[in-house]
């Protein structure tokens, strides 16, 4: 469905990848792994338009997407929960999610879709009218994966949705895109929590400094020396 | 320092709530632009007055109706807005310099203005001036209470606009994070250049109301410009309804300020308000 070749991209002068190539299968669970720094965030934006390619190809179902206008990659089943969520702190709920649904393939389908996010995140119903900036921290992270599922997309993409939440809610968002994967939904996971993101994905990608330096199923990764050196020193989970 | 009578006070409360809503009229396209375009557009005030000696034009020589000659001035200033925004998107133009880009263009259409209608005054003799409503002791000018009515009508559109239609909210996301609002699908270049075409048909109707109300001369374009800026920054940038209000306050305090005391006092009113607020509320404007 998605092929990423020998992708570039960065900040200013100073690229922060380098020739990243990957594929995502429909229905697909992939993780990407790698140090602070290592461009997983370059990537997952490069992916959902938020930041111009600078040099490769993202085509997706075999449809160039490299060169596109950054609002033409929603319409072709990208959807993207960004780090630190960016929601509209300033809007509603309610209107963060319609946002989600701005496409006219989407906004036919924004009632079940608002139904589906609600039964999936019930947190989320209650807050429906509340200024999405008034949230606290897990509640936002719902309202940006909801938000992204109010657009139908047939490739997720979730750049660390489990960054500074408490271990209870971690759980119980790792459980929703877990639901969300099995309902049919590709998803292409950037998280810091290497041992659940392993137990979660089909298929995951080592990041090292703008390159791919390791790629396999989770368990043939996880011995890798090449994980061990990323992570050294520090297992954030147990 | 005498009272002057209840009848006075009440007479300048009116025509500050007069003056209030045209000060909110160009003061909403202005807001709008600030707020969610990031372009302070000091030509609004340019365009205002382009659109009040179009209208003068249209109305005094070529006899239309003053109001029908919105049908001309805001389809032109649509398209004016539009143009004037591709420019500075063109060129990349950063909020502080749009300030300075937006003057340029403003001095540009003040010695147009002068080279077709010279520095002379004009006035748009109409039927709707002739026109006073009478309640007690108080007049209503027809030109007046129709700037009121529009300013009004106008505010509460785009408000609703903005917060009922997937329109208004696109707009209201791009303004806070537009990347974001782009990977949803929400095309920027296009929502942008609509709206600079909307401020510029708002400067087109508050261009009208002032050719109704006020004798022009190019000069006058700057004379706008203190007062309205302090209402949209006292409104909060962005806020349709905000400006309004804030110039309401300004004008019927100015205008009571000359009542009662001197009207060289005017001026110094506003802007004491807006320094006020500025202390007691730093950041939310």
């Amino acid at each position: 469905m998605l092929e990423v070749d020998r992708l570039g991209a960065g900040y200013g002068a100073a690229p922060a990848l380098w020739e990243v190539s990957l594929a995502i299968a429909e229905r697909e669970l992939v993780c990407v792994l790698g140090p602070n720094g290592a461009g997983k965030t370059t990537l997952i934006n490069a992916i959902a338009g938020l930041l111009p390619a600078r040099g490769g190809r993202i085509v997706m179902d075999g449809r160039e997407l490299t060169r596109a206008a950054p609002h033409r990659f929603c319409a072709s089943g990208i959807a993207i929960v960004p780090e630190g969520r960016r929601l509209f702190a300033g809007m509603t709920v309610r209107e963060n999610l319609e946002i989600g649904s701005y496409l006219p393939q989407a906004r036919r389908e924004r009632a079940r879709s608002l139904d589906y996010v609600c039964a999936l995140f019930p947190a989320v119903r209650e807050k429906l009218d509340h200024a999405a900036g008034s949230l606290s921290g897990g509640q936002q992270q719902m309202v940006a994966i909801g938000r992204a599922l109010m657009a139908r997309p047939r490739l997720l993409l979730l750049d660390e949705p489990s960054l500074g939440l408490s271990p209870a809610i971690v759980l119980a968002m790792f459980d929703a895109i877990r639901e969300v994967n099995a309902a049919g939904t590709a998803v292409l996971l950037v998280e810091q929590n290497v041992a659940m993101a392993l137990d979660l994905a089909g298929r995951a990608y080592l990041l090292e400094e703008g390159r791919v330096v390791a790629e396999g199923p989770p368990a043939a990764l996880f011995d890798r020396p090449e994980l061990k050196r990323a992570y050294l020193g520090h297992d954030p989970v147990r | 320092m005498n009272l002057p009578s209840g009848t006075l006070l009440a007479q300048s409360a009116l025509s500050g709530l007069f003056i209030g809503g045209l000060y909110g009229l160009i003061g909403l396209g202005l807001g709008l632009s600030w707020g969610l375009l990031h372009v302070i557009n000091l030509a609004h005030f340019g365009l205002a007055f382009l659109a009040a000696y179009v209208c003068y034009q249209l109305a005094s020589v070529g006899g239309m109706d003053p109001l029908a000659t919105l049908a001309i001035v805001v389809p032109l200033c649509f398209a004016l807005g539009v143009a004037m925004h591709a420019l500075l998107m063109r060129f990349r133009v950063s909020p502080l310099n749009s300030l300075l880009a937006t003057f340029g263009i403003t001095a540009i259409i003040e010695a147009g203005i002068q080279s077709v209608w010279t520095a002379d005054f004009r006035k748009l003799e109409s039927s709707y001036a002739a026109q006073k409503f009478r309640i007690g002791e108080l007049f209503l000018p027809l030109p007046e209470l129709l700037t009121l009515a529009i300013a009004v009508a106008l505010a509460f559109g785009i408000w609703a606009a903005m917060r009922y239609t997937d329109l208004g909210k696109a707009m209201r996301a791009l303004a806070e994070d537009a990347p974001v609002a782009s990977a949803f699908g929400v095309n920027a270049r296009m929502h942008a250049l609509l709206l600079a075409g909307v401020c510029g048909a708002l400067a087109g109707v508050a261009g009208v109301c002032l050719a109704l109300t006020y004798t022009l001369t190019p000069a006058q374009i700057y004379a706008w410009v203190g007062v309205v800026f302090a209402a949209v920054m006292l409104g909060g940038l962005g806020s349709p309804l905000g400006p309004l209000a804030a110039g309401i306050v300004i004008g019927v305090s100015e205008a009571l300020t000359m009542a009662v005391a001197s009207p060289s006092w005017a001026p110094i009113v506003s802007f004491t308000i807006l320094i006020a607020l500025l202390l007691v509320r730093p950041g939310k404007t």
